[in-house]
């Protein structure tokens, strides 16, 4: 008996899921077949959706918390869902999202899992009249601005670019010259090539600085500790300087540093996770970036929240603002204490200043 | 003894059940009680040589793989994956398997970190705390094993269901904010040495000695050995099965709560993910050592050769500057290679590889 009365939980379970999505979405119903190109939604019908991996590292779980502001300031409540990097879980969780009519009203602000998975989020989304901002993952081929009306635009980070501006402020830090390790992501990702190619550049533009190693630890901590712990036996006192291409990465290797008993070696890394903020307080870390997880939780919901209430047309946003590398901000010491505490400016969402953090397009 | 035996045989007697158990530990000796005979004793020979031969290679081919200062650093390195392979070694001498350790280990970690003095909480329970996540460790363990035992489900899928139950648990108290341990006591678990090896180090130390006097000297351990030697034949010798498997679950668990405090000392804050690659690394480390997946055979201290060749091997690749692209595929095929040299004497005797 106990496998029926599991599919009967299976389905009943299904049938709340979207009864309750009705439910919130049941005015729309009336409307919906008008508002074909988009933008008549009134604020109280709108509904709200973030979704990111998990909220186990503290950088997703700030984005969601941006969301949730963003939310509460137009009288909204934000839905989460997370699919822990399971690229099945998270079409399967937008497909129910939008499952039954009358999600013309419905905003999505989603972190594709991989690059593979934004294709059929967007297909879904277009499929249902869902308003959808993307960030961080998109193949190059697929872009907003062909032919996609509810697809508002793809955010992301020029991760060259974090790498380049930690490796200055690393060698800085350095004096200019001395031996750097170097703690690479998972290397068959993007981000991580990305990133050391930053270091690449910051390294050809300082012949003085050294390169010692490179080593990937997985955007891992534990993992960074040990490999830390192994390079620091390899290059003893030539180590002037730690780059990871993330925090947590970056923090490990201060753990690893301080059990060596080791002080006076610069570290840096990527995300600006609220410990490396503390850690650059307190002079253990020297740099980190910060692409403003808060902000990236607002600003997706911000923009389909005003093409939705028509605030913002769609077809009159410029491809340079439908496809953009956002503003990413340096974190040293002079001024940690601001990050310490992020908090949301509220004029960043005003529906005329949604595109002021473009620095440039994708590419 | 205790009352709820005494309708038993007295099957832990010193002579013991000696029921046939065929060619496992239990033949050598008659007794439940590992010897270092036999097939055993070849294959721990077997792999104390490819350990052996691995640190000559690496010695040869690197200067500073055998400075003292590298030493210290292998040794800090394995003390956390020694403490969690102790405990699933209990696990596997049943023949069962456990594939909860990480979601265990986060949810310990973020117990801990939540528990002494820190940034989150105004707790700064100390050692308390500490003894109070090596006893939730224990729970987690003691819930598989109930699964198990009880339900009758095969421990892959129970402890693989704890092991999802951890990650949430962990998940639920990380809720966004990362606790910084701030209690000087643990942080110097990591950082203080003694002897030149870190706190952290003689903890491990202390839990292998436990772990073995455990397996050697109570029934928990003893009977894991004929449980997992022939489980039908120990309990028609009267060893209540059920309870010692459940027990040795909660051994384990206990061993992998402690892992955490210590790798939570290590990283400095509570880390769902603190305990991410180590079941895998165990479970290797467990078999390369001679502790096979089929249950009854190896021990310990047979794992704690496993441990040493995982941490050797990953330290020294690094140092021999074989190429990060490269070191995964390389350290796959010697894993493979190093498996295959300790279970190769004793290859015709395992029977049903499964």
């Amino acid at each position: 008996m106990r496998k029926p009365t599991r599919q009967r939980l299976a389905v009943l379970t299904g049938v709340l899921a979207g009864g309750l999505l009705l439910t919130a979405c049941a005015d729309d119903s009336g409307t919906s077949s008008a508002s074909g190109d988009g933008g008549s939604c009134s604020p109280e019908d709108i509904t709200l959706i973030g979704q990111v991996r998990n909220q186990t590292n503290p950088y997703e779980a700030a984005w969601l918390a941006g969301g949730d502001e963003f939310a509460e300031s137009v009288g909204l409540e934000q839905q989460h869902l997370t699919y822990d990097g399971d690229s099945q879980r998270q079409q399967e969780q937008i497909r129910q999202a939008l499952a039954g009519s009358g999600m013309e009203c419905a905003v999505l602000n989603v972190l594709p899992n991989g690059d593979s998975d934004t294709a059929p989020i967007v297909a879904a989304a277009d499929e249902a009249g869902a308003f959808l901002v993307t960030q961080w993952n998109k193949p190059a081929d697929l872009n907003p601005w062909d032919g996609y009306d509810r697809w508002v635009s793809h955010i992301t980070y020029d991760g060259e670019e974090s790498g380049y501006l930690i490796a200055k402020a690393l060698i800085e830090q350095m004096g200019g010259s001395g031996g750097i390790i170097a703690l690479q992501g998972i290397l068959d990702t993007s981000a991580a090539q990305d990133r050391f190619a930053g270091l690449q550049r910051a390294l050809s533009e300082h012949p003085e600085v050294e390169l010692l190693d490179e080593q990937t630890a997985g955007f891992d901590r534990a993992e960074a500790l040990n490999v830390t712990r192994t390079l620091l036996t390899a290059h003893g006192e030539h180590v002037g300087g730690v780059w990871a291409a993330n925090d947590d990465m970056a923090l490990g290797a201060v753990q690893a540093l301080e059990a060596a008993g080791i002080t006076g070696v610069g570290v840096v890394g990527i995300d600006a996770v609220p410990e490396a903020i503390a850690a650059i307080e307190a002079g253990t870390m020297t740099a980190t970036v910060s692409s403003d997880g808060p902000w990236q939780g607002a600003i997706g919901l911000a923009m389909g929240y005003c093409a939705a209430t028509g605030e913002l047309d769609v077809a009159d946003v410029a491809n340079d603002d439908r496809a953009f590398f956002a503003e990413q901000f340096l974190i040293d010491q002079t001024n940690a204490a601001e990050f310490a505490e992020p908090e949301l400016n509220m004029d960043d969402f005003e529906c005329g200043s949604l595109f002021d953090r473009a620095t440039g397009p994708i590419g | 003894m205790s009352s709820p035996d005494t309708a038993q045989p007295r099957a832990a007697d010193a002579a013991g059940p000696a029921p046939p158990l065929g060619p496992g530990p239990a033949a050598s000796g008659g007794r439940l009680v590992w010897r270092p005979r036999g097939t055993d004793a070849v294959q721990t020979t077997a792999s104390l040589a490819a350990l052996v031969l691995m640190i000559l290679v690496f010695s040869v081919l690197d200067a500073q793989f055998r400075s003292w200062d590298n030493v210290v650093a292998v040794v800090d390195a394995a003390a956390v994956l020694a403490v969690v392979t102790v405990g699933l070694t209990f696990v596997l001498l049943l023949g069962a398997i456990d594939l909860s350790v990480e979601g265990v280990i986060g949810a310990c970690a973020l117990t801990v970190a939540l528990l002494v003095a820190n940034s989150r909480t105004g707790l700064d329970l100390g050692v308390l705390g500490v003894a109070a996540t090596v006893a939730l460790g224990a729970a987690f363990g003691l819930l598989s094993g109930v699964l198990s035992t009880r339900l009758r489900i095969p421990s892959f899928l129970t402890t693989l269901g704890v092991y999802a139950i951890g990650l949430g648990v962990a998940t639920i108290l990380f809720s966004g904010e990362r606790p910084i341990v701030e209690d000087p006591w643990l942080g110097d678990w990591a950082s203080s040495r003694f002897l030149g090896f870190t706190i952290v180090s003689w903890v491990a130390a202390g839990a292998i000695l436990v772990g073995w006097l455990i397996q050697r000297y109570t029934r928990v351990g003893r009977y894991a050995y004929a449980i997992g030697g022939a489980e039908d034949i120990a309990r028609l010798s009267g060893v209540p099965v059920a309870r010692y498997k459940t027990a040795a679950f909660a051994v384990a668990g206990a061993f992998y709560g402690l892992g955490a405090v210590m790798a939570t000392s290590q990283l400095g804050s509570g880390v769902v993910q603190a305990g991410s690659g180590l079941n895998f690394s165990a479970i290797a480390a467990a078999v390369i050592g001679g502790t096979l997946l089929v249950g009854g055979r190896g021990g310990v201290l047979q794992s704690m050769i496993g441990v040493l060749v995982l941490t050797v091997l990953q330290n020294g690749l690094i140092l021999a500057g074989v190429s990060p692209y490269a070191q995964q595929a390389v350290q796959g095929v010697i894993v493979v290679v190093a498996v295959a040299a300790a279970t190769w004497p004793v290859r015709h005797r395992l029977g049903v590889v499964k």
